[in-house]
This record gives C-alpha cells, structure tokens and sequence, in this order.
C-alpha cells in the first residue's frame, strides 16, 4: 500500500479516485483497510491540505475533536460531543470531517457477514443480536450511526463545504437503498473542508452508554435551541444521524425485542435535554 | 525428617487426594501484627521494570531465526473439515512447516467457533497470515448446540452431574414459615488478560525443548509438554519471567504451545505462536454463564431451614464443572442442603478457572436470594446473616481452621449503618442505596513447594524458587519473608523465579495459592540460612548459639555483642550459606476457607437504567497480610474486575450460528478507570494459628467473590428492583424497575408519564 502526503489541496485531488482514499486521523479508516473491510491501494493523507482549527462559526474539517471538545467558540452540544466520544487518545487524533463519515459499529457488519449492509440480502442483526441498533429507520437494515458530533452538528443545522459544493449536514446522510447501500451521499474523491456552525442560543448534547466513557452511544441526544425554534438529533438511533421531530417524534419509531430500551432513555434524555437548554 | 503423607490438596476450589513428602514444619508463627518488613507496606520491585517496558515479558521474547506462526481456526460453531489442502500454503513466501489436523490438538471436527484446525510458521507473522488465506478448506458446516437447558436434556454434559445432599430438604421446607424461589442468571465473561496467551518454543536437538510462556503454572507447562512429547520432563526448560494476566485463563500449556513446538520441530528454528485480541477472545477461555434455580426456606426469625439450589453451568466444548453450588454448601449454618450442577456441554469456547470460578456466580445468587429474604421477612440483611453464621464446615463436620467473618461483619457496621444517609442522598431521578454480600471462598494453598535462600559474602540474600509471580507481586512478599527471617533490610534481597531450570518445584499461581503455598517455603528456606548463619557466627565470637539473633543486618548477642552480618558472612569469600525449605502440610482434619463481606454503595438512575458504584467497602479476613500495599492493589483489582463482570462486560452469541459478536475490546466492555468506585480496604488481618509457619491465605481471588451480589443488593436498598441477571445493563436495569413498578408502584422513583 502506498501512502500519498500531498502538499496542495489540488495535489491531493489528483492522487483521490482511482481505488486511492483520504486519511486524516486513521482513527476509523486504519482498521477498516486492516480488516478488509475497505479496499484502498493509495492512502492520500490530507491532513496538511484540509483546513483546520476554528475561526467564528467555521470549523475547518481537519480539527481534531479534542480541540473542539476544549475550544471556547464551539456550540455547547459539540463540545460535549466530542468530549464524551471515544478517549482522550483518539480524539487527539481523529478530525472532526471524518468523524462524520464514520461507519456503523454493527458487530456483523464490522466482522464482515455478508449482510444487507455490505450488500447482501439479509441484515443478521434484526434476526440476531440487536442491543446496540437502530430503533428508527430498521428495515431493512439495523445498523446505528455511531458519530456524537453528527448528532450535535445536526441540531445545530451545521452546513457542510467540500471542493465541490456546500451542503446542509443533513443532506450529508441518506438512508441506504436496495440499489445503493452507501450512508452519505459524498462522491469519491469529494474531500469535507469547512463546517459552517451556526450559534445557537442554547444547546446540549447527552448520552448512554454502557460505562461511563470510551463507549459508542446507546442514546446520544442534541438540542439545539434558536430563535426560529429547537432542533433535536439522536445518534445511535438510526443508520444515520436522525432529527427527532419533538419527544412525540419517539413514538414513531420502530424497535426490535432487544433494543425498545432505547425509548426509555431517550424519552428522559430529550426532556432533560430541552430542559436543559430552555433554561 | 522427610514424612510422607496422603493429602487433600484444593486448587480453586478443586480436591484431589495426592500423596506428598513435607518436611516438618517447626518453625513457631510470628506474633500477629506487623513486624520489621512483614506485615508493612512494600512497594513492588518490579515496579519501575514495568513502567519503564524494562520487565521482558514473552511477548518481547525475539530469538535468533525464530518464525512467527499463525492459526487457521474454525469460522463455524460447528463443522467438520471434509478437505483440507495446504500445498499452496506451504509454497508461499516465508512459509517453513505447516501442520493440519492430524498434529494434537489441532482437530477437522471444530465444536466452537475459533477451534484450531491447521497453523504455519513463516519469517514474519505477516507472511504467516498471508499463508493461511492460501489453506483450502472445504468446510461442513453443522448445527451448534447453543442452548444450555437443552444440553442438560439431551444429558449433552461436561462430566456426571454434581450432586450434593445433607439432612432432610423436604423436611426442612415443610418447617419453614416462609420458602422463597427465585432464578438467577450470569452471563460469560472473557478474561482479556492484557497479555494474550502465547508461547515461543526452541529446540536443542531432538530432545531437550525450551518453552517461554505466559503462564500461571512454569512446571504445569512443563509436565503436559514432556508427556505431550514425550520427553524426560528434565528436558523440558520453562521460563516465564513476567507476566502480563491471567486470572485462571494461564494454567496449562494451551493450543498454541503445542502448536509452537510441532512447528518449531519442523522448522528447526524457534517459533512464537501469539494470539491476536480477536483470538484471545475465540479460544483462550472464559467464565461460563449459569442459570441458577435457586430455592430458600427460612423460619419467621430467619434461621434458614433449607436450601436448594439447581445451578446449569454453560461450559462450552469442555472444561470442568465449576462449583457455582459451592456458596449455598458453605456461606451459611444450614442442616439441609441440596445442589445439583451440570455442566452443559455445548458448541462455544470452553471454559476456563476465571477467578473464584463457581463462587463468583453462586455468591451472586445465593447473596441476592439473602436479601429478598430479608425484605420478604423484614429483616436487617446483616443480621439476617449474622442469624446463620457457620462455626463450623457441614460438609464434611469439620472445624475451620480460622475463621474471623463476625469480625468482618462487625467491621461492616459502620458502613452499612451509612443506609440512611446514603438513601437521603438520592436527588431527581438519583435514587442511592447501600448492599452487602458475604463471601467463602478457598485459597489455602499446599505442598509441594519448594525455595531456596542463597546469602553470599556480602550479606545480601537471594530466595531462589521456579514459582512465577503473575503480577500479584508474590515476589515482593517473598523477599518481605525472607528480608524478615533474616533480619536484614528488603532491598538487600533479590529474588530468582519464574524459571524451571534455575530453581525448585513451586506452586500454580491460581487458586489464591502462591503466599501461602510458597511464603511458608521461603521462609523456612530463611530460617534455614539464619541457622547456619548463627552457628557460624556462635564459632566465629564464640558465643552459645542460643543467645544470638539477626536484626537489622547485624548479628545481636543478648550478651551484649553486635556484628555485622557481612562480618560472618564476608568469612566465605566466594562461598554461600545456602538453606533450603518447603511448605509444610495443612491443618488434618480442618477446612482452610478466606472470608469476607463488601458493602457497595450505589447510584441508580432509574429513568435512564444508568448505574453508578460510587464506593465499595471490601473486608475480607485471609490470615497474616504479609505486604498491605500489595493486598490492597489484589483487592482494587479484584473489585474493579467484578465491576465489569456485575454491570458491561458480556460475551454475545449470535444466536443462530454460535459466532461470538463482541471478539474486539469496543463490542466488549471492560470498565474503564471513569467506572472505577473510592474502594476502600480493610483486612482483618489475623493469622490463622494451624496454617503453616506463617498463618496466610491467598488474597488474589476473595474479592471478587462478593462484588456483583453487593451491587445489586445496593440497587435494590436504592430502588425496589430485583436485578437477577448479569450484567446489570440499562436494559436489564430497567426492566427490573419496570417489574418493580408494577408489583409495587410507590417504591419506585420512577416519574409520572
């Protein structure tokens, strides 16, 4: 495998496409290439290319989220997301673009079963172990998005700028389909530069997990309060970040045997959370 | 005199009869209490080799030409191999041997899935990896088994059922005022020691095999290797200096040394076969789950009148029936019992000791089922407990050879009168709450085991013994014993393990077996070169023998006199003193058991299922504490180990195909230090006057025992909910306080829709 350190944005556009992959922290995509589960014969570390650091409401794609978890401008929500994402070692090194390009932590998926995910016919999780998947959006597959930030940035109504357009952060997402099973609707070789984050009056992030860090969310909820109205996303919920149209929004969802837990807590963290940022 | 002698000897909760040849042991006990080393906080003296990645453990073992192997293993629960071609394996770059199934234990008929069928050893393990995915395999897959209750049905067992009876059970019901059954469950949990299981195995010639390992037990190894191969056991070197885990998972030689040294013999180089995370967590063991039907009968003051307990052990495709009955036979004074355990052999990894096996699960439905009875008859859990206190083993209507439990109990008090302040302290949705657990486990320890003490001119001593110190820091207590007895500071004794060929046969390292099975050994091996030492010096100052002593590094006479040790000592130029000693026999006719009670505060919020352990109190009473620092780190580790055990780490199943799910460290969830509670330790700390010259018991494994049972008897104080099953997820958290909710609504805080 080769690895690729470009010196200019344009560089680095030329070494992408053609099987050839951007790297920033490696945090998400190491493993995934070392696994097998994603196939790149060049690696193009974008890390001196992608802009970084955080200037007004623009946060540059290659920001780590432990400076966003740190950073006095960030939104309240995106700060708690990225300090309770993950440890303090990964978020040293993982930036705040690919985070939101991470994949489902579905274990079947992530240990290579030929799942509907992957392309196959059938998703082994609703049939099988399910106590960590989607409650929303389940059929046919139950893989949750597992991104913090990506909730946060999605009530926050965030928008996306890449080298090709500039794009809501919901537009980022799309529920996979029998004929395409991909998650975001980035193109290949399309790089994430800036995020636009908007200041809100109040908002928050809370989150479940199965001790108390380094855990992927069971719930993860955002809100975000601005003067047009609240916004509320979930993580952990959806196979991709999902906004939640009010605490009644919850009744809409469609959980299997193992995981209608999730409800319970949401239910309490959407109220704690409006709450919160009602105050 | 040399006497030999027919022996019970325990190793985790095991007995076997054997015979053994003990040395007298007439060396009288210290007085209780710490003495100049013994009994006073030591740091660890491998601590800084271990910080600074100076301690080589056999992961950092490199050897001259030594090949790296890899392990094809069963992708299936269940399959049988019908072909099998390794020729373009054994072509490809690197590759120097490759063994299939007809090399032990290698197996073409996997019964779980991460079973070993084929393996390589090539220059790099990377070369090895890339050869096994040239292994053509045609693969039958077969149904798995995955149910323990319908391997009981089937009669699908491990080993004979086993059954235990005393009294009259019906009888003992049918006199009660109150019978309460409920069932428990507990789930598998994966050691993941830090160290995952390897070996590197080196040839001299055709005959003599050296073997590094990371292990719990040097001449275990040594023994199954020398027969595996058939070798005089004296060719067979093992050496495992540090060790990084093992908690019962490192007891024996494992498929990868055999693996190692069938390649290595091949290849005629050294091979090191290592398992990677995924592995460790395929094929290295586990703590079996267990259902538990479990039934109790109690007068309306709480003297318990039976107890039943059905105990379903989900062994996997081997292993040993662990004794999750052990607690209901042991914990309590109760004339009727009856237990029954199966071992349900079934398509998953076997299981392994993991720590108090047994005695962990059963403490958590005994000690639970405890609590629903005191509540069931208004009774004060400790003094529920307190009612039924054994003074003696029913078992086998034996004495205890000490046992100082009421004392834990009295201890308990304090914390445990914190109830009401802690319930006060619930706020919102916080409800708080404080739970307790006794525990009763073994860890008594045994002969043989053997050590030497060399002291040279210098005055300093080395205690030479082939036990391993798997990160306990026995070896530091070891040199406390000997730095004691021969009254010379600690930092002038080094000390010399974890090596077959450098010194004498010494105990496992499970069963909280290594400080009392090898401290009573060192210290007679002291006592021994104390002796010689005095009687030297008694010539050299001619002085009567009896009036001389060692403190300090000197050498006292009552008289008056006082050398320096190195002055005698300094006599031998390059000669040595050297004693040697061994473990004397346990007490005849008496049970060695620990004790113990932990308290556990906790938190619960009972609108989002989270749990928090804010301080566990741990007491436990394991005879003389030789090294407090040392004991006081067992015991965080134990508790922390039972934290996740009790609240986020479970082994998952699919359940269709037997695949194990959570195979990487982000799908299992050990607890992080975020979870860790303020732990705080009290030992008892009284030797226990018939065990060996020293009155210690083992510490590794008593707390853990209590922990789970403690916690959720601490979530019940704080909510109303009966949690039965581990781990206390948020699912299963709120599922017991929806239960609750609805037997009994205003108990629990939970809010109005």
């Amino acid at each position: 495998m080769e690895l690729l350190r470009p010196d200019s944005l344009e560089a680095a556009q030329q070494a992408l496409g053609n099987g050839s992959l951007p790297l920033a922290g490696g945090t998400e995509l190491v493993p995934l290439v070392r696994d097998r589960i994603v196939h790149a014969t060049t690696l193009v570390d974008v890390r001196g290319v992608v802009p970084k650091g955080v200037d007004g409401t623009t946060v540059g794609a290659g920001t780590t989220l432990g400076e966003l978890e740190v950073h006095p401008q960030i939104p309240h929500a995106l700060r708690e997301a990225c300090r309770l994402a993950a440890s303090p070692q990964l978020r040293a090194m993982g930036s705040i673009g690919g985070n939101l390009l991470q994949a489902t932590r579905c274990w079947y998926w992530r240990l290579k079963s030929p799942c509907w995910l992957h392309g196959g016919d059938r998703c082994f999780a609703r049939e099988g172990v399910h106590r960590e998947h989607a409650v929303f959006a389940n059929e046919p597959c139950a893989s949750a998005h597992p991104s913090d930030p990506a909730a946060a940035l999605l009530a926050l109504g965030a928008t996306v700028r890449t080298d090709r357009r500039e794009l809501p952060l919901a537009d980022l997402y799309r529920l996979p389909t029998e004929a395409d099973r991909a998650t975001t609707t980035l193109e290949r070789g399309e790089l994430i530069l800036e995020l636009e984050v908007p200041a809100p009056e109040a908002s928050t992030y809370l989150k479940a997990m199965d001790r108390q860090r380094f855990s992927f969310a069971l719930v993860g909820v955002a809100a975000a309060r601005f003067a047009d109205g609240v916004r509320i996303a979930l993580a952990g919920m959806a196979p991709i970040p999902w906004l939640l149209d009010g605490e009644a929004g919850l009744d809409s969802a469609t959980p299997l045997p193992q995981n209608a837990y999730k409800l319970d807590i949401a239910r309490a963290l959407v109220r704690r959370s409006l709450a919160e940022i009602d105050r | 005199m040399a006497r030999l002698i027919r022996t019970e000897k325990e190793v985790e909760g095991r007995y076997t009869e054997q015979w053994v040849v003990v040395e007298e042991d007439a060396l009288e006990q210290w007085p209780a209490g710490p003495r100049e080393t013994v009994g006073r906080p030591a740091a660890r003296r491998d601590g800084f080799l271990r910080a600074r990645g100076e301690a080589r453990y056999t992961e950092d073992v490199q050897l001259p030409g030594m090949l790296h192997a890899a392990v094809l293993r069963s992708p299936f629960a269940r399959a049988r191999v019908r072909e099998l071609d390794v020729r373009m394996a054994e072509r490809a770059p690197g590759v120097r041997a490759v063994v299939g199934p007809d090399v032990d234990p290698l197996t073409d008929e996997p019964a779980y899935q991460g079973a070993p069928v084929a393996a390589v050893a090539a220059d790099t393990y990377a070369q090895a990896r890339a050869a096994l995915a040239l292994v053509e395999v045609e693969w039958e897959e077969l149904e798995p088994l995955l149910d323990p209750d319908e391997a009981v049905r089937r009669n699908q067992l491990v080993s004979d059922p086993g059954r235990y009876e005393r009294g009259d059970v019906e009888h003992g019901f049918a006199e009660a005022d109150l019978v309460l059954e409920a069932e428990y469950r507990t789930q598998t949990v994966v050691h993941n020691s830090m160290e995952t299981h390897q070996s590197v195995c080196e040839w001299t010639g055709d005959d003599h095999l050296t073997v590094h390992i990371s292990t719990q037990f040097v001449w275990g190894v040594r023994e199954d290797v020398a027969e595996h191969f058939g070798l005089p056991e004296d060719n067979v070197r093992v050496v495992c200096e540090f060790m990084g885990g093992g908690f019962g998972s490192k007891n024996g030689p494992d498929a990868q040394t055999y693996i190692a040294a069938e390649l290595a013999r091949r290849a005629g180089r050294p091979v090191k076969c290592r398992l990677t995370r995924r592995e460790e967590n395929l094929d290295a063991g586990n703590r079996n789950a267990t259902i538990q039907r479990l039934r109790v009968g109690a007068r309306s003051d709480g003297t318990l009148t039976a107890l039943e307990g059905e105990f379903v052990n989900a062994n996997g495709w081997g292993g040993w029936l662990a004794s999750t009955g052990g607690p209901m036979r042991l914990l309590y004074a109760c004339d009727n019992v009856r237990t029954v355990e199966y071992g349900a052999k079934l398509n998953t990894t076997p299981m392994k000791a993991f720590r108090a096996p047994g005695f962990v699960e059963g403490t958590f439905g005994l000690e639970c089922l405890m609590d629903e009875l005191a509540a069931k008859l208004d009774l004060d859990p400790l003094e529920l407990r307190r009612r039924n206190y054994a003074d003696h083993d029913a078992m086998d209507e034996r004495p205890f050879s000490s046992k100082n439990l009421l004392e834990c109990y009295r201890r308990a008090g304090p914390h445990w009168e914190r109830r009401a302040e802690v319930r006060a302290g619930s706020d919102g949705p916080w409800k708080r709450g404080v739970g307790l657990a006794s525990q009763v486990w073994y860890g008594g320890g045994g002969p043989p085991s053997y050590a030497w003490v060399r002291v040279g001119a210098d005055g300093r001593a080395t205690v030479v013994t082939a036990m391993q110190d798997i990160g306990t820091g026995s070896a530091t207590a070891m040199a406390q014993i000997a730095a004691e007895e021969l009254g010379i500071p600690i930092d002038r004794v080094e000390v010399s393990l974890g090596d077959t060929a450098r010194g004498p046969y010494a105990s496992i390292s499970a069963g909280s077996s290594t400080i009392p099975s090898m401290g009573p050994a060192v210290r007679s091996a002291a006592a021994d070169a104390a002796r010689q030492i005095l009687e030297i010096a008694a010539q050299r100052y001619d002085r009567e023998q009896r009036l001389l002593s060692l403190k300090d590094g000197r050498i006292l006479s009552s008289d008056g006199g006082s050398w320096p040790l190195e002055e005698v000592t300094g006599l031998l130029e390059s000669g040595q003193i050297l004693g040697k000693g061994s473990r004397g026999p346990n007490p005849t006719g008496m049970r060695v058991l620990t004790f113990g009670v932990q308290v556990a505060e906790v938190a619960v919020d009972v609108e989002t299922g989270e749990v928090r352990v804010e301080k566990i109190v741990a007491i436990h009473d394991v005879g003389r504490v030789i090294n407090p620092l040392g004991a006081s780190s067992q015991v965080e580790g134990g508790i922390i180990q039972g934290l996740g055990h009790t609240l986020s780490e479970q082994r998952l199943l699919d359940p269709h195909s037997g695949r194990n799910l959570t195979v990487t460290l982000d799908a299992y969830k050990l607890p992080t230090i975020a979870d860790v509670p303020v732990i705080v330790t009290d030992l008892v700390d009284e030797p226990d006057e018939h065990l060996t010259n020293l009155g210690s018991k083992g510490l590794g494994e008593p707390p853990i025992v209590p922990t789970a049972a403690a916690i959720a008897n601490a979530i019940r104080d704080a909510t109303g909910a009966d949690v039965r099953s581990l781990p206390i997820s948020r699912e299963e958290m709120l599922r017991a306080l929806r239960e609750a909710g609805e037997r009994t609504p205003e108990r629990v805080g939970a809010p109005s829709a």
